[in-house]
C-alpha cells in the first residue's frame, strides 16, 4: 500500500508497510510521524468500526517508509487503514501496488487532505492507481494518465481494491477560467492600459505610477486576465506550490497575490518553522504578485526579491534541508508620484516639499527598480472619458497577447528574460539601430535603459506580428523607460 | 568697484545711518524730521529717539572705515542723487536712498519677472523659458532670487547667458535661499548684479523682503507676473509696479486653480495676458523696451532658425503635459502620439521627467 507526501514541490512516495504481531491491542505508529498523523490510530479504528470491521486483537505496527522522511496531515488515514484490513485479511486486493490518500472520519467517510496532488503524481509515475477523496477529484484530476479511483467511504475503497469498480474518467478538456473582472470596465487610462498589454505580451515587470484613486490598483487585477492561459505543465508547477503550503488554489486561471507592504519576509519568500511553505512570490508564479505603494515596502523585503526574481525560484533552508520553490510571477508594482501623491495633478495641489519628495524617489531606486521594464503614469482622466464609451474588453487585448508570445517562444523565452547578449543578437533595422545610438549619444539612455527600451521594442514589434524591429518600435519604447 | 567720492552731500552720514537696521520707511520718516541725514544722526547719537544700542554703536562706525570694510568684501555703494544709481528707481515716490551693489549695473531699466514661492511646475517652466527668451534678446532680468518663480527666472537667464539682477531682502553677503548660492554667483559671473538696500551683515527677516520688491518694480519698465495666488508677496508686487506707473503683464492659469487665482484677476482688472514668451518678446519690441531684431545695438546673434513648432509641440508646450492629456488635444491613437513625442525627444526637442512631457526649454 503506497500513499505520497510532498517534500517542497516534490511529490514523493511513501510505502505503508502494516505488521501484525503477537501481543496483544498495540497500535504502533513509526517513520517521522507528526502530532495529526500520530491521532490517525484513532481516526482509523473508529472508522473500521463505523464501516464494521473490528481492529486485530493483535499488535499492529505501521510504518511510514521511508523512514526518516518527515510526514504531517491526515492523509495517510485512508491507506494505514486499508493496509491493516488487508494484513488481517478482511480485505484483498487485485492489484500489484496501490496509491490511496484521504483523512478518515469517524463515521467511516473519506475526506479531502492535503497530498492529493501528491498522490496522483506517484501514481501516474508507477503505473498503478489510485485512491483518492471524491470531493478533491478535480485537483487528482489534473494529472494526465492515471487511474483514478474516487472515494466517498472506507467501504468503497474496499470494493475497487477487490477490483469490481471502473476507474473515474477524468473531465476530458479543460475550459480555462479567466477573472470575471475584465479590462472593459477601466475607462480611459490608455496609456497605462497600453502599458498592461505590452508587460504581458512580453512578461516585463510593471511600474505604475499615478495618484490615489486612478485606477493603479483596479488596472493590476485585471492583468491576469489579459494573460495567455496557463499551460497544463504550467497549471501543474503552481498546483504543486500550492500543495506543498497546504492550500487550495481559489480559481483556475492565473493567480493574482497582493502582499501587503507590511508582509513578513517569510509570507513574500516561504519559509516558516516546520516544513518550509511557500510564500506569495511562489504563489503567484506564472501569475501576477502586485506590490501596492511600492514606496512603502521596507528596503530589506525589495532586496530580498530581487535575487529569487531573477532567478525564477527561491530556496529555503531550514535545519539544514533546503527546499526550493518555483517563483516566477509577473510583478506590476504601483507607487504615488511623491508622499502626498498629488505631484503633476492637474486639479489637486502637491503639498510636499521638493526634499520630501527627493527623498521618496529616492527610497524607489534602487536595484529592483531596475527591473521594471514597462513604467507607465496614470493621469487625471477627464469626465468625459469616464462616462465615456468602455475599453477593449479582456478578451480582446489577450488574443493580441497570445499572438505576440507566441513569437516569442517560438524564439525561446520571453523577451522580458532577454540578456544583452540575446538582444544584440536580435534583428534590428538599421533606422531602428540609429535612433538608439541617438538616444545613447544624447545621454538620454543609460546602460541599464538601453536594454529596457530594447526589450520592450522587440516586444512592440512582436505585438505588430513584425519580423524585426522597426525605427517607431524603439521610438514608442522610448515613453516607457522614463523614470520618475 | 563705483566707489563714490564723498563730495555727494551727507555722504558719511547717509552711509552710517545706512547700517542703522531699521526698516527703510521708518529711516526716512527720520530724515525728515531732522531735516538732513546729519541732524539724523545727531538725534539717533543723543538718544532722543528710541533706538537699540546696537543700532547707535553701528551708526558710530565712521564711514571711512564702512567704506574700507565694503572695498574688501568687494560691495560698491550708489547713493540717491548721484551717479550710478538707476534712474527709474529715482523716480519712484520712495527710493532707497542708497544701495549696496556686487557686479554692475546695467544703465538701462529692465523687466521685473514676479511670482509665487510655492510655484507649480506649470509656472517654473514659464518662468525660466520667459527668463531664458528676455536674456538671449539683452533684456535685463531683474527678480528676487527667492524659491519657485523668482528663481527660474533667473536659472533661465543663467542658462541662456543673459545679465539678471538680484534684488536681496538681506545683506549683499547673505544669499536666501541657501540653495540658490551657486545661481547668484552665476549671475554675477555673466555680467549681473546683486542689489540690496541693507548692508553686509543683514540677516533675512520676513518683514525685510515685502519693502524690498519695490526695488525690483522699480529698477523695471515692465512687471510680468508669471504665478501668483492671492495674498502673496507677487501680488504687492504687481500693485507697488502699478503705483510707480509700470506696465504689468501677467501669465493666465487655469482658472480652477489657487495658485493662478492671483494672475487671472490681474487680467481681470487690466494687466495684459502673455501667451508665450515670442508675445512677450513681441511687446517688448512694440513698447521699444527691447531694440527691434536686427537693429544696431542688438549684436545677440539671433538663434538658429526658429523651426515652425509642429501641432504635437504646441499642444506639449513649455509647462508640461501628461500622455493622457496630450491624447485628448491631439485626438491621435497611442502608439502614434507615443511615436511622435519618441522621435522629438531624440531630436532633443522635447524632455520627459516624472511623467509629464514638455518643450526643451
Amino acid at each position: 500500500m503506497f500513499s505520497a507526501a510532498m517534500v517542497g514541490v516534490e511529490p514523493r512516495p511513501v510505502n505503508v508497510e502494516v505488521h501484525l504481531g503477537r501481543t496483544n491491542s498495540k497500535f504502533g505508529l513509526v517513520g517521522l510521524p507528526d502530532t495529526a498523523v500520530r491521532e490517525a490510530r484513532y481516526r482509523v479504528k473508529a472508522a473500521m468500526a463505523s464501516s464494521g470491521y473490528d481492529m486485530p486483537r493483535s499488535e499492529v505496527t505501521v510504518n511510514l517508509a521511508p523512514a526518516d522522511l518527515p510526514k504531517a496531515g491526515s492523509s495517510f488515514d485512508l491507506p494505514i487503514a486499508l493496509g491493516v484490513l488487508i494484513a488481517d485479511g478482511k480485505a484483498s486486493t487485485r492489484h500489484p501496488g496501490v496509491v490511496a490518500v484521504g483523512e478518515l472520519a469517524l463515521d467511516g467517510r473519506v475526506r479531502r487532505s492535503r497530498s492529493v496532488l501528491a498522490a496522483a503524481l506517484v501514481a501516474a509515475r508507477r503505473g498503478i492507481p489510485c485512491l483518492a477523496p471524491r470531493e478533491a477529484m478535480s485537483e487528482a484530476a489534473l494529472v494526465p494518465d492515471v487511474e483514478l479511483y474516487p472515494v466517498e467511504k472506507l467501504s468503497d475503497a474496499i470494493e475497487v481494491l477487490s477490483g469490481d469498480i471502473q476507474p473515474a474518467v477524468p473531465p476530458s478538456d479543460r475550459v480555462p477560467v479567466f477573472s470575471s473582472q475584465d479590462l472593459a470596465e477601466v475607462r480611459g487610462q490608455e496609456f497605462a492600459r497600453r502599458g498592461m498589454e505590452i508587460a504581458a505580451a512580453g512578461r516585463h515587470h510593471l511600474l505604475m505610477s499615478g495618484p490615489p484613486g486612478m485606477g493603479k490598483t483596479m488596472l493590476a487585477k485585471r492583468l491576469p486576465g489579459i494573460l495567455p492561459p496557463l499551460t497544463r505543465s504550467e497549471e501543474m508547477e503552481l498546483a504543486l506550490v500550492w500543495a506543498a503550503g497546504d492550500r487550495r488554489r481559489p480559481a483556475s486561471g492565473r493567480p493574482f497575490r497582493a502582499p501587503h507592504h507590511t508582509a513578513s519576509l517569510v509570507g513574500l519568500l516561504g519559509g516558516g518553522s516546520g516544513i518550509p511553505v511557500p510564500g506569495d512570490l511562489s504563489l503567484a508564479h506564472h501569475g501576477v504578485l502586485f506590490l501596492d505603494e511600492l514606496g512603502e515596502f521596507p528596503s530589506h523585503l525589495v532586496d530580498a526579491l530581487r535575487q529569487p526574481l531573477e532567478e525564477g525560484s527561491v530556496t529555503i533552508t531550514r535545519r539544514g534541508i533546503s527546499t526550493t520553490f518555483p517563483g516566477r510571477p509577473l510583478v506590476v508594482a504601483a507607487t504615488n508620484p511623491c508622499p502626498c501623491g498629488w505631484r503633476n495633478d492637474t486639479v489637486k495641489r502637491c503639498r510636499c516639499s521638493p526634499a520630501s519628495v527627493d527623498r521618496y524617489r529616492r527610497r524607489l531606486s534602487g536595484p529592483l527598480l531596475d527591473r521594471f521594464d514597462v513604467r507607465v503614469f496614470l493621469g487625471r482622466m477627464e469626465t468625459e472619458e469616464l462616462t465615456g464609451a468602455p475599453g477593449e474588453s479582456s478578451a480582446v487585448v489577450r488574443s493580441r497577447v497570445e499572438k505576440a508570445r507566441g513569437m516569442q517562444m517560438e524564439r525561446g523565452a520571453p523577451n522580458g528574460d532577454l540578456s544583452t547578449s540575446h538582444l544584440d543578437k536580435l534583428p534590428w533595422s538599421a533606422n531602428a539601430k540609429k535612433v538608439l545610438a541617438l538616444n545613447l549619444d544624447q545621454g538620454l539612455l543609460t546602460g541599464r535603459g538601453y536594454d529596457r527600451v530594447r526589450r520592450v521594442s522587440r516586444t512592440l514589434a512582436d505585438l505588430e506580428g513584425s519580423a524585426s524591429v522597426q525605427k517607431m518600435h524603439v521610438l514608442e519604447a522610448l515613453a516607457y523607460r522614463a523614470g520618475f | 568697484m563705483n566707489l563714490i567720492p564723498p563730495a555727494v552731500p551727507y555722504f558719511s552720514h547717509r552711509l552710517r545711518l545706512a547700517f542703522s537696521g531699521w526698516h527703510p520707511q521708518r529711516m526716512h520718516a527720520l530724515v525728515q524730521r531732522a531735516g538732513d541725514p546729519a541732524g539724523a544722526v545727531r538725534m539717533i547719537e543723543a538718544g532722543r529717539v528710541k533706538s537699540r544700542p546696537a543700532a547707535r554703536q553701528a551708526i558710530s562706525v565712521s564711514a571711512e572705515q564702512r567704506l574700507t570694510e565694503l572695498q574688501t568684501a568687494g560691495v560698491g555703494v550708489v547713493l540717491l542723487g548721484a551717479e550710478g544709481y538707476p534712474p527709474w528707481l529715482a523716480a519712484i515716490p520712495d527710493p532707497p536712498d542708497l544701495l549696496f551693489v556686487k557686479g554692475q549695473l546695467p544703465p538701462e531699466a529692465g523687466v521685473a519677472v514676479v511670482g509665487s514661492r510655492r510655484a507649480t511646475r506649470y509656472g517654473v517652466n514659464l518662468a525660466r523659458a520667459m527668463g531664458a527668451a528676455m536674456g538671449r534678446s539683452g533684456l535685463t532680468v531683474i527678480s528676487g532670487l527667492a524659491r519657485g518663480i523668482d528663481g527660474a527666472a533667473h536659472q533661465g537667464v543663467v542658462e541662456a547667458g543673459g545679465c539678471g539682477i538680484a534684488v536681496l531682502g538681506s545683506g549683499p553677503d547673505r544669499w536666501y535661499p541657501v540653495a540658490h548660492r551657486s545661481l547668484g554667483e552665476a549671475l554675477l559671473e555673466r555680467g549681473g548684479a546683486v542689489v540690496t538696500e541693507y548692508p553686509p551683515g543683514t540677516v533675512p527677516e520676513p518683514w525685510r523682503f515685502p519693502i524690498r520688491n519695490r526695488i525690483i518694480t522699480g529698477m523695471s519698465r515692465v512687471v510680468l507676473v508669471v504665478e501668483a495666488a492671492i495674498g502673496g508677496g507677487a501680488l504687492i508686487s504687481a500693485r507697488l509696479g502699478l503705483e510707480q506707473g509700470r506696465e504689468v503683464l501677467a501669465v493666465p492659469g487655469d482658472i480652477d486653480r489657487a495658485t493662478s487665482r492671483g494672475c487671472n484677476e490681474l487680467i481681470r482688472d487690466g494687466a495684459m495676458p502673455v501667451l508665450g514668451t515670442s508675445e512677450l518678446l513681441d511687446y517688448l519690441e512694440m513698447e521699444g523696451i527691447l531694440p527691434p531684431a536686427g537693429a544696431p545695438g542688438t549684436d545677440q546673434p539671433s538663434e538658429q532658425p526658429d523651426r515652425k513648432r509642429s501641432d504635437l509641440e504646441v499642444a506639449i508646450g513649455e509647462s508640461g503635459v501628461t500622455v493622457e492629456t496630450l491624447l485628448e488635444r491631439m485626438g491621435w491613437p497611442l502608439p502614434r502620439l507615443l511615436v511622435s513625442i519618441g522621435e522629438l525627444e531624440s531630436e532633443g526637442r522635447v524632455v520627459r521627467e516624472g511623467g509629464m512631457v514638455r518643450l526643451k526649454g
